[in-house]
């Protein structure tokens, strides 16, 4: 090669390097694939796990504290975090807000903190208690991530009909949705 | 307003709770609502402002320094100030706080320790590094009825062992516990008398005691008894109201604010931390978890303390010498420790260069002996290797250094280990009672007696019956108090003869002195109804009799057997 080249012929020559050693682009039928949700890849699973998450019992609370100020307490949301096993908690919400299309969560898992998890990845399904445990279905997925001590935010866009739904939801309420975790390390499958 | 921003993330917390949109109350979840408030609700001017107060080290002090200055004692939550440090720990842990260096001692510690607590590392024979550092801390409790009443941080315990704990320090603020300090106390803990006062009153009962002595023992006072029974009788009667007042005040003062200390420590929710994220098997660190519950209490409102003499001495004490104790044993919620294992405890103990006494349970392994065996043994040891260990060009190093001294204190209960952590032990304030309680009892059984001495029933007319015997002399007395006189029958015809006056029962009760008659040998009248009968009082000290006192009547015995026949 020339000593004499100029910046401009050398980036050129760079591109045309990069460009031969670069595999080829997906196909769209790929691409499309993967922006399919994971129940839709795998439904047998989703509708095992659903199943399961739809037998869980709910938590049910009995007020007998003698002092007022003390009576708030959210509802516990089963939740069935997916890791190497299955495992059947519940999740605290600690703070839920909707906003336009824009539902802001923030969760506390119990029961599993010596093994936190840096993300999960969320799936909503529609409470099995209320629909029935066959019917039940995904209502969205969003990525979680580690807050502090033990605490998860979540930040995502809801479709209309499910805003509108939610969006007069206190923090105290009943959660119309179970969630299914999956860490984010362990991928899509 | 430098940091209005942080008001602002505060009123939105607040909002945001009475909304319904968080769940937890702005002080237990401040640091979840401000991650949330600082990502999506901040506008840019806040974030901008929050860089600018984290530019610096300078800047970020000043921030600290304003929260724990101004914004604690400004804010409130529910009638309660928060707590600047909890608060500070809390948000040290969230961006953008996470990074600033000047909060770095509040991201693992809440301050000062407390007592130190001795938990044994898996395998471990015990080292110093067994020997940890405790921290407490009372919050107001979350508004989630969820919430623990206890929170441990950095460590993993049996909720029954740390209830356990939380239950015994309730009670040693309010309830069996208190009761027993108290006790504890009143039998022989410091006064809060200056020095001077002290020695005056322990002299006083030395005098009072001597006093006793005297007239149980020493000889006849004669005429100089009703001052020295009066003088005895005020002496006794001051020093008595000086320590039962000076008791009934300070035990009323601590059980006053201890139920409000036991109030608030039951409404509030208690965070014990202990780093090495360690899963506790065992309740031995009961003991040092409920008295660093205590300090949590007083620490949340030092001034408070100033209404109670017993509580502002212990927690000074206890604040000023807890870097130097360490405490181990299992307490129960009644405040009982039970034995646990001793022996490596104790020699991490020996090992850690801070710790100069330790509270244990009542068991054997914990004397005095057994923990100099151990200090022995550890010296040998330390000496051995160092003189292998360090030779320098043949020459033999010599240390100086001694394993540090370690006391034991071993305590069957919670209230004990508070007498010692406090100082408020005292060997001089024991003897002293020791000695009021003897001197007390003798005065209070004497009582009757005093009250002859001192107040002496008014004197008695003889009246009938009179011995239906003519061998027999009763003379009879019209008073309550036979005890108090004795009678005396002086005469030329029958033998002269002193009686005690009794209450007698039967067809002719009375209270009356029965003599007997007998003829002189060497009579210097023929007439058999020659003799004066005297009613003398009589002055006794328990069973000291002292010589008769004053005559208060006197008779002719032709008179006295008479009396109630004509």
């Amino acid at each position: 090669m020339s000593r004499q080249l100029s910046i401009e012929q050398l980036l050129r020559w760079r591109l045309a390097l990069a460009e031969t050693e670069a595999p080829p682009a997906p196909r769209a039928a790929r691409l499309l694939e993967a922006v399919r949700p994971w129940w839709e890849l795998w439904p047998e699973r989703f509708r095992a796990q659903a199943a399961r998450l739809g037998r869980m019992q709910t938590a049910a609370f009995g007020y007998a504290m003698a002092d007022p100020r003390l009576a708030r307490t959210g509802h516990p949301v089963p939740a069935l975090v997916v890791h190497s096993e299955e495992l059947e908690t519940f999740v605290r919400v600690l703070y839920f807000s909707v906003r336009g299309d824009r539902l802001r969560l923030r969760f506390h898992l119990d029961g599993v903190s010596a093994r936190a998890e840096p993300g999960y990845e969320v799936t909503f399904v529609s409470d099995g208690a209320a629909v029935g445990a066959a019917d039940a279905r995904p209502l969205l997925a969003a990525a979680a991530e580690h807050s502090t001590d033990g605490e998860y935010r979540l930040d995502a866009a809801l479709p209309d009909e499910i805003a509108g739904r939610w969006e007069r939801l206190k923090v105290t309420d009943p959660m119309p949705f179970r969630l299914i975790l999956r860490p984010t390390a362990a991928g899509a499958g | 307003m430098r940091f209005v921003w942080f008001w602002t993330f505060w009123h939105w917390s607040r909002e945001g709770f009475r909304a319904g949109s968080l769940l937890r109350g702005p002080l237990h979840g401040i640091a979840g609502h401000w991650d949330e408030w600082y990502r999506h609700e901040a506008s840019p001017e806040d974030r901008r402002a929050v860089e600018d107060a984290g530019r610096s080290k300078a800047a970020q002090r000043a921030f600290v320094g304003w929260l724990a200055r101004h914004w604690a004692r400004e804010a409130e939550w529910r009638g309660s100030r928060p707590p600047a440090r909890f608060v500070l720990g809390q948000l040290a842990h969230v961006a953008p706080f996470d990074r600033w260096p000047a909060l770095e001692k509040y991201r693992a510690s809440y301050g000062p320790a407390g007592v130190w607590a001795i938990v044994l590392a898996e395998g471990s024979a015990g080292e110093s590094a067994d020997v940890r550092r405790v921290e407490a801390l009372v919050v107001p409790a979350d508004a989630d009825a969820a919430a623990p009443a206890v929170v441990a941080e950095g460590f993993e315990a049996d909720d029954a062992a740390l209830d356990a704990a939380r239950r015994a320090a309730l009670g040693m603020l309010g309830g069996t516990g208190l009761l027993a300090f108290l006790a504890l106390w009143v039998a022989g803990g410091r006064r809060p008398y200056p020095r001077w006062l002290g020695a005056l009153l322990a002299l006083g009962w030395a005098a009072a005691a001597a006093l006793a002595g005297w007239l149980l023992v020493g000889p006849d006072p004669g005429e100089r008894l009703l001052p020295l029974v009066a003088a005895l009788a005020a002496l006794w009667a001051a020093l008595v109201m000086t320590a039962t007042g000076a008791a009934a005040a300070v035990v009323g003062g601590a059980w006053r604010l201890g139920a409000r200390w036991r109030r608030r420590l039951e409404a509030d929710q208690l965070r014990l931390r202990m780093s090495g994220g360690l899963r506790l098997i065992g309740g031995s660190a009961g003991v040092p978890f409920s008295l660093n519950a205590l300090l949590a209490v007083y620490r949340a409102n030092p001034a408070a303390a100033s209404a109670s003499w017993l509580w502002e001495r212990f927690f000074r004490r206890m604040r000023a010498g807890a870097p130097g104790w360490a405490a181990t044993g299992s307490v129960a919620a009644d405040g009982r420790i039970s034995p646990v294992v001793l022996e490596s405890k104790l020699r991490a103990c020996l090992r850690h260069e801070d710790i100069s006494d330790v509270l244990t349970p009542w068991q054997r392994g914990a004397r005095g002996r057994v923990i100099r065996q151990l200090a022995d043994g550890l010296k040998e040891t330390h000496g051995g290797r160092t003189a292998a260990a360090l030779r320098v060009g043949g020459a033999r190093l010599g240390f100086a250094a001694e394993l540090p001294r370690l006391r034991g204190h071993r305590c069957r209960h919670l209230a004990q280990a508070m007498m010692s952590i406090g100082g408020l032990t005292s060997v001089p304030q024991v003897a002293v009672n020791v000695l009021a309680l003897a001197v007390s009892a003798v005065m209070l059984a004497a009582l009757p007696d005093l009250r002859g001495i001192l107040r002496p029933p008014p004197a008695p007319a003889a009246v009938a019956p009179s011995s239906p015997s003519p061998y027999h002399l009763w003379v009879s007395l019209d008073t309550k108090h036979p005890e108090d006189f004795e009678v005396l029958l002086e005469s030329r015809f029958w033998s002269n003869r002193r009686a005690t006056v009794a209450a007698y029962g039967g067809d002719n009760a009375s209270v009356r002195a029965e003599l007997r008659l007998n003829r002189l040998d060497f009579q210097t009248v023929s007439d058999e109804e020659d003799g004066t009968v005297w009613i003398e009082r009589r002055r006794r000290f328990l069973t000291r009799a002292f010589a008769p006192g004053e005559r208060v009547g006197r008779y002719t015995l032709s008179y006295l057997t008479r009396l109630g026949h004509d």
